[in-house]
């Protein structure tokens, strides 16, 4: 059974004309790093929200643990979540942050203090536990959100586009660092991004997400290279879209132009004669001298 | 480039003349008791009042309970509109400003009018008359300085919660599990110490000087005890008013002080 379970969710917000989120199912076993991709507006924020807790899912269901978590107030539900702006508590400095969860949870001194010291080396920040959060850059500060929600250990850890605040280079640094951490502590992780490089490098499975619909659910190659739907074609990578005659679906023979090509792989759903759409990468394409067979 | 900080000068100075000036000759006159000398003599014969002691100290009762009302009731209802129903802000807006509107005078009359009698709700007695006793009369007088107040302490508290951002705090705070008590108390409340030290210095400055509701519930505050010292006397009030701004600045140098003594920071949002 798997870990998370979201089962026909959708959301409707008042006075909207559409629902933001419709028929959402998707199953997310433990351990597990997926991402919700898609362009802004697509739903995948209210998504995570609404597993947060911060949003109340319209209909459907969101079971954890096997545990229907729909009713359950957001400070209940023991998910950690990390934000774009991070949203470290000015008032409070990094140790302070990071082991806020543990004090509202009631944990004794000593044992606040071990865990923020582990936290501290696991972002490798040992040396500021006492500077405040303005004194940081982005990236530390994003780091210091990351072990504060992961400090309370919980079930599942939330992550709203942690990474888009900040400038390229820390943003590739810290997308390793955050990988290796989630493989390290095996902690079931939901990441949302517009970003298809960040979605794609990070995930064990993409959700591509449009207009609060789900387009294609899959491991990053499949998504880049199998794409299903010509949103997922076109807003994962570069390509061109060819208008192709389908000659013969049991081997892939396609005719572009009066030129017969070989897809590679059967074309299921397409009868021959039928007029299809292929997508093509810029990337795949070579010229050969003779017979060129793809 | 040059031309325009001249002109900022100017204007500083003049406008630093024009607020200190006045001060300035009140202290002068003040100064002034015995004939031909300068001497403390006003400030000694206002010191030497008991009422001035008695009225000095009510009134700085009713401010604190006043501060405590008022934060009691903004502080939660401006964050839970800054959180929650942002669309109400105009409304909730506008009633906070309504005391600039209706005048202190038909405001206690409207408070003698209504509480001045039993209350009764469809002929039912919820509580009785309020101006009988001077303890009842005090909380009524103290929930009409929360409405006088209301401006500047709602204004002071919202444009804090402005300057963080409360909602991704609160969610932040919520997903490490804490709870609203624990949200307002660590979170909130600490980030909006200077918010909170100045909608609290400018209700205390409101509350001990005024007087048209201290008067007409009849109580013996300060803003009443200076009015009628002024219309007998000619130094003694030029002593209390440079008093009472002495107080205010030493108030406000106090909040520098606490202020920009911790280490905590800048009071600003998350960014």
């Amino acid at each position: 059974m798997a870990f998370l379970e979201l089962t026909n969710v959708r959301k409707v917000f008042p006075n909207a004309q559409t629902p933001a989120v419709e028929d959402f199912n998707l199953n997310v076993n433990a351990g597990e790093f997926v991402s919700f991709l898609g362009p802004s507006g697509c739903g995948k924020t209210t998504t995570l929200r609404m597993i947060a807790g911060f949003e109340t899912a319209t209909s459907g269901s969101i079971v954890m643990d096997g545990r229907d978590i729909t009713p359950i107030r957001p400070n209940q539900r023991n998910i950690g979540m990390v934000f774009q702006s991070y949203a470290l508590f000015p008032n409070m400095n990094v140790a302070d942050n990071i082991g806020f969860g543990l004090k509202v949870g009631g944990k004794s001194k000593p044992e606040i203090k071990e865990r923020v010291g582990e936290m501290l080396a696991l972002i490798k920040l040992e040396e500021l536990g006492n500077r405040y959060p303005y004194q940081l850059s982005g990236g530390q500060q994003q780091r210091v959100a990351l072990a504060r929600a992961i400090a309370i250990r919980p079930q599942l850890l939330l992550l709203d586009e942690p990474l888009s605040a900040l400038d390229a280079k820390i943003r590739l640094s810290l997308r390793n660092e955050i990988r290796s951490i989630q493989r390290q502590l095996g902690i079931t992780t939901v990441y949302v991004t517009h970003d298809q490089e960040e979605a794609l490098s990070l995930s064990d499975r993409v959700v591509v997400m449009n207009r609060g619909l789900i387009e294609q659910v899959g491991p990053p190659f499949e998504i880049y290279n199998f794409p299903t739907t010509e949103f997922v074609a076109s807003f994962v990578g570069t390509l061109n879209l060819l208008k192709v005659k389908v000659i013969d679906p049991a081997t892939g023979a396609i005719q572009v132009d009066g030129q017969t090509f070989f897809t590679g792989r059967p074309l299921v759903n397409h009868a021959a004669g039928e007029t299809a759409q292929i997508a093509l990468r810029p990337g795949i394409v070579q010229s050969r001298q003779h017979g060129a067979r793809r | 480039m040059r031309k325009v900080a001249w002109v900022a000068w100017i204007i500083y100075i003049f406008g630093i003349l024009y607020f200190v000036l006045p001060l300035f000759g009140t202290f002068i006159f003040s100064l002034q008791k015995s004939r031909g000398v300068l001497s403390l003599s006003a400030y000694q014969s206002a010191f030497a009042d008991p009422k001035f002691l008695e009225t000095f100290l009510f009134s700085n009762v009713m401010a604190v309970c006043t501060i405590i009302v008022s934060l009691l009731l903004v502080v939660p209802t401006a964050y839970w509109v800054q959180l929650r129903v942002p669309s109400w802000r105009p409304a909730v807006e506008f009633v906070t400003l309504l005391p600039f509107v209706i005048p202190a005078i038909v405001l206690v009359f409207g408070l003698i009018k209504t509480f001045g009698r039993p209350v009764t709700i469809f002929g039912v007695p919820v509580f009785p008359a309020l101006t009988t006793s001077a303890l009842s009369t005090d909380f009524l007088l103290v929930m009409a300085y929360v409405v006088l107040s209301l401006p500047y302490m709602y204004r002071a508290v919202d444009n804090g919660l402005r300057a963080m951002d409360v909602r991704v705090l609160t969610e932040a705070a919520q997903s490490l599990g804490a709870g609203w008590g624990t949200i307002l108390w660590r979170i909130i409340i600490p980030n909006l110490r200077s918010a909170l030290l100045s909608g609290a210095l400018l209700t205390f400055a409101i509350v001990v000087g005024e007087l048209t509701i201290a008067t007409f519930l009849a109580r013996p505050a300060f803003g009443p005890y200076l009015a009628l010292l002024g219309n007998h006397k000619a130094y003694e009030p030029a002593a209390l008013t440079i008093i009472s701004f002495a107080l205010t600045w030493l108030a406000m140098g106090l909040i520098d002080l606490v202020t920009r003594g911790s280490k905590r920071g800048p009071l600003t949002g998350a960014h």
